[in-house]
């Protein structure tokens, strides 16, 4: 008891010697020794950690490469047409205006600024399919990579995230100004888009993760994520307006991309800010979401390599 | 679930929790300790979701796996500073996947490795270019590829130039380049980026004459600033001209080991082949 409080730091000093060095440990390591497979630490909770990590050290070492992937996957893209980027503005277009056409002509629902509603939903509807289309089938696809040079599984998701964003934001503002005429106007509120944008990119990530693992291992997944996706179009208010349903409406809610389009609705259509229930309930989902799909991917990642 | 993993990572289980790996001697670049590797072949790789949803109703199990095999089987090997390792076998006897697993695409189903330094892979002449891009584009792809940025592969691009020939073409996309030219690239960049530890399978196979000596000069040239070079070839003469140390491979089990020479010629021996 005495020499404890007489001396507290010869009692730090054997504390320390006892928590680090037992005699019989194994030497220190150098700092730049890596394992392969990364040994585990104790506790799920502990590991999930280490894992978390372990991918912020790989998304800095290896964003040059995601980087790299999607500017050439873009340039590739549009670098062989003289139109280049304005060929992907013409598939919304044309879209937007048939619909236009056959709702506001044909089934006479006429509605003032029913071309801006359908653009306001229908172009971050695009991104959505086209990232969750694209990411079922992107492990399968770079087979020839991943069998030969060794770069971290969810590269491949990302990028395709990321291209996909890229051709939305594009389009997005190019629509914008080509819809001047009809009435489209920069609002206040247009200021929350980036942060809308951001949380639907993050939900659309994590079902990007989850569906490019799901189709790794049981490859008519991606057949049926189309046929889904498709239906998943027709119960989300884009082409039509969520009043339209009735006393259905609230059902709605059970859609976990209205939050998301109801919100670009309601800033680029109607120039409102959008509620505060609303986009807490989008950050829920996007969380949830990504949750989800990176813990999904996580758990198969090194199995991929062995069904490819 | 039966679909039986080589390592687990399950989120809901640490159950299969491997013990913290015990590190090897401070001169060892790359050390496998016990490392196993096993395939399991499925006969339907191509499991469909619709299969698994009917034999989940007729409670079945699923999928049957044909066929399990050992690709590797406890090998334990230290690879110092300054090694040129050669690895012998016959075709199937698991001389690639080792290197893959040393290259961290396939990860063992038991045991670790340790590594100290950076790996670059030659496994395959162009892994990770796109021919649709030009030369140059795809040297800082690469690099990328192998944990080096923008700036610092822009200063190696004209010693990558200079050591293939390739200059004039440096604009032109990789999908018109011959052969030659291609494994030219690829050889360049990875013996340029100087990686500690430069893993080469059967690559100098292509390529004229004079660049396989300019390759294997360049190979020395590695050696000297003491790195280590791991080369699975069948080509004897080759092995025992760069490597000084070697193993052979036998179904995935390592049935001899030592200096280079003396594994060539035992290895000659054992087939009858003459001794180069």
């Amino acid at each position: 008891m005495l020499p404890r409080l007489g001396d507290p730091h010869g009692t730090a000093k054997t504390m320390s010697q006892v928590s680090t060095s037992p005699a019989s440990a194994p030497p220190v390591p150098p700092p730049h020794t890596e394992y392969f497979p990364a040994p585990a630490g104790p506790g799920i909770f502990r590991r999930w950690f280490e894992i978390l990590a372990e991918d912020r050290r790989q998304l800095i070492r290896f964003w040059p490469v995601v980087q790299n992937m999607v500017s050439q996957e873009l340039r590739v893209r549009y670098q062989r047409s003289v139109m280049g980027f304005l060929w992907t503005l013409l598939n919304p277009i044309l879209m937007m205006t048939t619909l236009t056409l056959v709702f506001s002509q044909i089934l006479d629902m006429r509605k003032e600024g029913y071309a801006i509603f359908l653009f306001a939903g229908m172009v971050p509807w695009t991104f959505l399919s086209g990232t969750i289309n694209e990411c079922a089938f992107c492990i399968i696809s770079n087979e020839g990579l991943i069998r030969k040079i060794y770069l971290p599984k969810w590269i491949f998701p990302l990028t395709r995230v990321l291209i996909n964003l890229v051709t939305f934001l594009l389009s997005m503002s190019a629509l914008f100004f080509i819809l001047g005429p009809l009435g489209a106007r920069p609002t206040l509120p247009m200021l929350l888009l980036p942060v809308v944008v951001g949380l639907f990119a993050i939900f659309a990530c994590g079902l990007g993760l989850a569906v490019s693992t799901a189709n790794t291992f049981f490859r008519d997944c991606g057949h049926l994520v189309s046929v889904f996706l498709q239906a998943w179009y027709f119960l989300t208010p884009i082409i039509y307006e969520a009043k339209f349903l009735g006393a259905a409406q609230a059902r709605l809610w059970l859609n976990p991309a209205y939050p998301f389009i109801k919100m670009f609705q309601t800033i680029i259509q109607d120039g409102l800010w959008p509620d505060l229930s609303t986009l807490a309930a989008a950050a829920g989902i996007a969380s949830v979401s990504l949750g989800i799909g990176y813990v999904a991917f996580k758990s198969n990642e090194d199995k991929m390599v062995f069904r490819l | 679930m039966s679909l039986s993993s080589p390592t687990k990572t399950r989120w809901f289980s640490d159950s299969d929790r491997k013990p913290a790996p015990v590190p090897f001697e401070p001169d060892v670049l790359i050390g496998l300790r016990d490392v196993s590797l096993r395939f399991l072949s499925y006969h339907d790789k191509q499991y469909s979701l619709k299969q698994a949803a009917v034999d989940m109703v007729l409670r079945r199990q699923a999928p049957p796996v044909a066929s399990d095999f050992w690709a590797l089987k406890n090998i334990t090997m230290r690879i110092r500073k300054g090694d040129r390792f050669g690895i012998v076998g016959a075709n199937g006897a698991g001389k690639s996947t080792l290197l893959r697993v040393l290259a961290k695409i396939y990860p063992p189903s038991s045991g670790f490795i340790q590594f100290r330094g950076n790996v670059a892979p030659l496994i395959e002449m162009g892994a990770g270019f796109n021919p649709e891009l030009s030369g140059k584009e795809n040297i800082r792809l690469n690099g990328a590829m192998l944990g080096f940025t923008r700036k610092e592969m822009d200063e190696k691009t004209d010693g990558i130039f200079e050591f293939t020939g390739l200059r004039e073409f440096a604009d032109l996309p990789l999908k018109y380049y011959s052969s030659g030219m291609y494994t030219r690239l690829a050889f360049a960049i990875a013996s340029e980026v100087e990686p500690e530890i430069l893993l080469i399978d059967e690559s100098l196979g292509t390529g004229d004459a004079a660049f396989i000596t300019k390759a294997k000069q360049r190979i020395k040239g590695l050696l000297d600033r003491s790195n280590a070079v791991v080369i699975v070839s069948h080509d004897m003469k080759a092995l025992k001209e760069m490597c000084n140390r070697g193993i052979r491979l036998e179904r995935g089990v390592i049935t001899d080991g030592g200096p280079i020479d003396d594994v060539v010629n035992n290895y000659l021996d054992s087939i009858k082949a003459p001794r180069v």
